[in-house]
């Protein structure tokens, strides 16, 4: 005789690895999310740049040879635009966490302050400060 | 106009997982799925199961998959969509017959908040609030516990134990009542990582809300108010 036949079972679906590829928003989430790996070998480019510096002036000279090859720059373009796609989706997400003021005088503030630091540093780092 | 309805059957006593069926329905521009569903169960096929009560998206019991998104059945029009349409039960969620789903785990977490009013002072009086005071939930508390959001959840769908959207965001809408004194007895359960931190803001589940909640931005108020009381814990004698 067969088992009994067990009734009632509910069907429970598992999440499969590639479960973000199903929508167009996860799509834009991972997108988000992964805007950190170029942003890693940005911070690897600065790390040893500076071992460089207290390395030896060949080491340095040869770092910023190194900075200059084609494929560094075109990694540290994709870099730039990762983060400022990165800095988009926070600026629009922060007013909603801690909505003080009216979101677009935020989303706005937010970049304002980017934009300052940005040209601080680029004055004090072009020398002109 | 007639249009075709592609349904994840599924009856627990014969079949290991679902499997689609055709339909085809007459429709007009104010056929909702819902009234699809109906349509078939009624003319078609009287063992196709599925939830429903309201008709009016006040219920919350007529969610289902419509082509992969969470929708209510009763407020998804056929006449926004071109070609045939699928509809499965609720994702994230177990589904016991076709287009059911077991919500058991749903409800759960929504208690696990004390979704309530908790206040010490137990007398027969009015509590008073002023209209910015309810302004600050007043958002929060429209939730009519549909689980769309938990569908649209991937934090929920990978760990079914995480509180998910609405269960938090009513911790939030409780925690920011003036007139509520439960916000001690609700952080460790946000604290958890079973709480406000297992979200990382796919924010999927505010597009989906029906009620236009926004039940992501509540989740994250809850983190920034669970990083406070962290910080408060600190300095505490
Ligand atoms: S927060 Fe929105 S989507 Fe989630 S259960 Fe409540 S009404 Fe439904
Ligand atoms: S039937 Fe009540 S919400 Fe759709």
């Amino acid at each position: 005789m067969s088992e009994p036949r067990q009734v009632n079972r509910a069907y429970q679906s598992q999440l499969r690895r590639n479960w973000w590829l199903k929508h167009g928003y996860y799509q834009r989430y991972m997108l988000r999310e992964a805007t950190v790996l170029p942003l890693l070998f940005f911070c690897g480019c600065l790390l040893t740049g500076l071992y460089s510096l207290q390395h030896s002036e060949q080491s340095w000279l040869n770092w910023l040879a190194f900075m200059a090859t084609p494929w560094v720059i075109g990694l540290n373009l994709l870099t730039f635009f990762a983060s400022l796609f990165h800095a988009k989706t926070f600026f629009e997400l922060f007013p909603r966490v801690l909505p003080i003021l009216p979101a677009p005088l935020m989303i706005a503030g937010q970049w304002l302050g980017t934009l300052s630091v940005a040209l601080l540093l680029a004055l004090l780092l072009g020398g002109v400060l | 106009m007639q249009k075709t309805l592609v349904i994840q059957r599924y009856n627990p006593e014969q079949d290991h997982k679902p499997h689609p069926q055709h339909f085809t329905v007459p429709c007009d521009d104010s056929t909702s799925v819902l009234d699809a569903l109906l349509y078939i169960q009624q003319q078609l096929d009287p063992t196709l199961a599925f939830r429903w009560s309201c008709r009016m998206a006040i219920c919350g019991s007529c969610g289902v998959m419509v082509n992969g998104i969470p929708k209510l059945g009763c407020k998804t029009f056929l006449r926004d969509y071109k070609d045939d349409i699928t509809v499965e039960a609720l994702a994230h969620f177990a589904t016991e017959k076709d287009l059911i789903s077991d919500m058991s785990v749903f409800l759960t977490h929504l208690q696990a908040v004390k979704p309530y009013l908790i206040n010490h002072d137990t007398r027969p009086q009015p509590h008073q609030q002023t209209p910015k005071q309810l302004a600050k939930y007043a958002k929060f508390s429209n939730c009519i516990n549909c689980g769309l959001c938990y569908s649209a959840c991937p934090q929920f769908g990978l760990n079914p134990a995480f509180l998910g959207p609405a269960a938090l965001t009513l911790a939030q809408r409780y925690n920011l009542d003036s007139r509520d004194q439960g916000k001690a007895q609700r952080m460790p359960q946000l604290n958890g990582k079973n709480g406000v931190w297992g979200c990382t803001f796919v924010g999927f589940c505010s597009d989906v809300c029906p009620k236009q909640l926004d039940p992501a931005a509540a989740v994250n108020q809850g983190k920034v108010a669970s990083a406070a009381d962290f910080v408060i814990g600190i300095f505490k004698p």
